[in-house]
């Protein structure tokens, strides 16, 4: 058989040919910290790490197990440290080597068909990331912050969550030591479906209490983001 | 239990953030430098973010490292006016919620047009910059060399 050069592959993915700036000033100004003695490079290394391999699927998975499972569901509203070891994240000891804003304790804010949560941070930006990963700019900006404690029905409708008015809206304000997930009300339509069938739909906004799974829905909204009409503290 | 004052010296922190002089480098940087949407829309890369960002989020935790819950108590001290900044034993160089308000501040002020996460970034140099962690000449010399190399066949 000749030499394929493409091997069968897809053809590469489009790559950026270019050093912007932005990418030169965050190699210079880490390199000038690990030179000062600010941090070390294999400190650095092991953050970075960690912020490469986080996302929303343990939360997801949290979720669509306790759909299935009641005792997991039970698990995830008493005790939810444990719930989160089942999905493989250990929340005291996330990274093995200590973070300086995530030991901590997460608590599962379980919805009703009459009750929906929704979580923020006032103070800055606390999220649970070992199982939720990185917040969105929009969790972090001032005015969402500032803006659902105050008016929560209004500012989850620019979301497209527009709840009847029989549904109470409950607003968790995360901070150092606890920080929150929302479980969903399972949708309808998702009968018969498995673990990971399920998983899929719960998505980081629906986590977050700013969107409603549901089948086929598997992505995040773009959010726009305002600059806010006073600081936020 | 007490609640929490932040009035007085969060209102002083966001005055001084937002009076805060520009940074001739960042400066520049801000106006000519090329940022991810626009450079990911031309070569028609979808990743969302650009590479650096993780390192900058690795880069931002550990400059706060080790101080999780027991520092943050601290600053809340210092944020209830129990305290002064400059009492803080063993604060890391730069702490959590010190970088988080400063990037609000400074999001809404200087680098309000800057798209994120180069606003993030921004803000960060920015933060240390004015603490006299970095020096910004030092800073353009190795941004110079960092090019070079990066250019360098």
């Amino acid at each position: 058989m000749s030499h394929d050069h493409h091997h069968g592959h897809n053809p590469p993915a489009p790559m950026v040919d270019e050093v912007s700036d932005f990418e030169a000033l965050e190699i210079a100004v880490r390199e000038l910290c690990i030179e000062k003695g600010l941090f070390t490079a294999d400190d650095h290394r092991k953050f970075t790490e960690f912020a490469e391999h986080i996302g929303p699927t343990p939360a997801a998975r949290m979720v669509a197990k306790a759909w299935l499972d009641p005792a997991y569901k039970k698990l995830c509203l008493t005790d939810s440290l444990a719930a989160c070891k089942a999905v493989g994240v250990d929340l005291l000891n996330p990274t093995g080597f200590g973070t300086p804003s995530d030991y901590t304790d997460v608590r599962v804010l379980e919805d009703t068909p009459t009750l929906h949560h929704v979580v923020v941070c006032t103070l800055c930006s606390c999220y649970p990331r070992p199982i939720l990963g990185f917040q969105p700019e929009w969790y972090r900006t001032p005015n969402y912050r500032r803006r659902l404690v105050r008016w929560p029905r209004q500012v989850l409708a620019e979301f497209g969550l527009v709840l009847p008015s029989d549904v109470e809206i409950r607003v968790e304000d995360s901070n150092q030591k606890c920080r929150f997930i929302v479980m969903p009300v399972r949708p309808a339509g998702t009968e018969g479906w498995t673990e990971d069938q399920l998983t899929e739909i719960v998505t980081r906004d629906c986590l977050i209490g700013v969107a409603l799974p549901k089948p086929g829905m598997t992505s995040n909204v773009k959010f726009p983001v305002h600059k806010a009409a006073k600081p936020a503290h | 239990m007490a609640e929490l004052n932040t009035a007085a010296p969060v209102d002083d922190l966001v005055a001084e953030a937002a009076n805060w002089t520009p940074v001739s480098l960042l400066e520049q940087i801000k106006e000519n430098g090329r940022v991810w949407t626009d450079m990911a829309a031309d070569y028609g890369v979808t990743n969302p973010d650009p590479p650096w960002k993780t390192s900058l989020d690795g880069m931002c935790e550990v400059l706060a490292a080790g101080t999780c819950s027991s520092m943050a108590a601290v600053e809340k001290g210092w944020l209830a006016g129990d305290t002064e900044r400059s009492n803080l034993e063993g604060a890391p160089p730069l702490p959590l919620l010190e970088r988080r308000w400063e990037e609000d501040a400074l999001s809404e002020t200087l680098y309000q047009d800057v798209p994120y996460p180069e606003r993030q970034l921004l803000a960060l140099v920015h933060s240390l910059i004015k603490r006299g962690l970095v020096k910004e000449e030092d800073l353009a010399a190795r941004m110079k060399q960092v090019h070079e190399r990066l250019a360098a066949d």
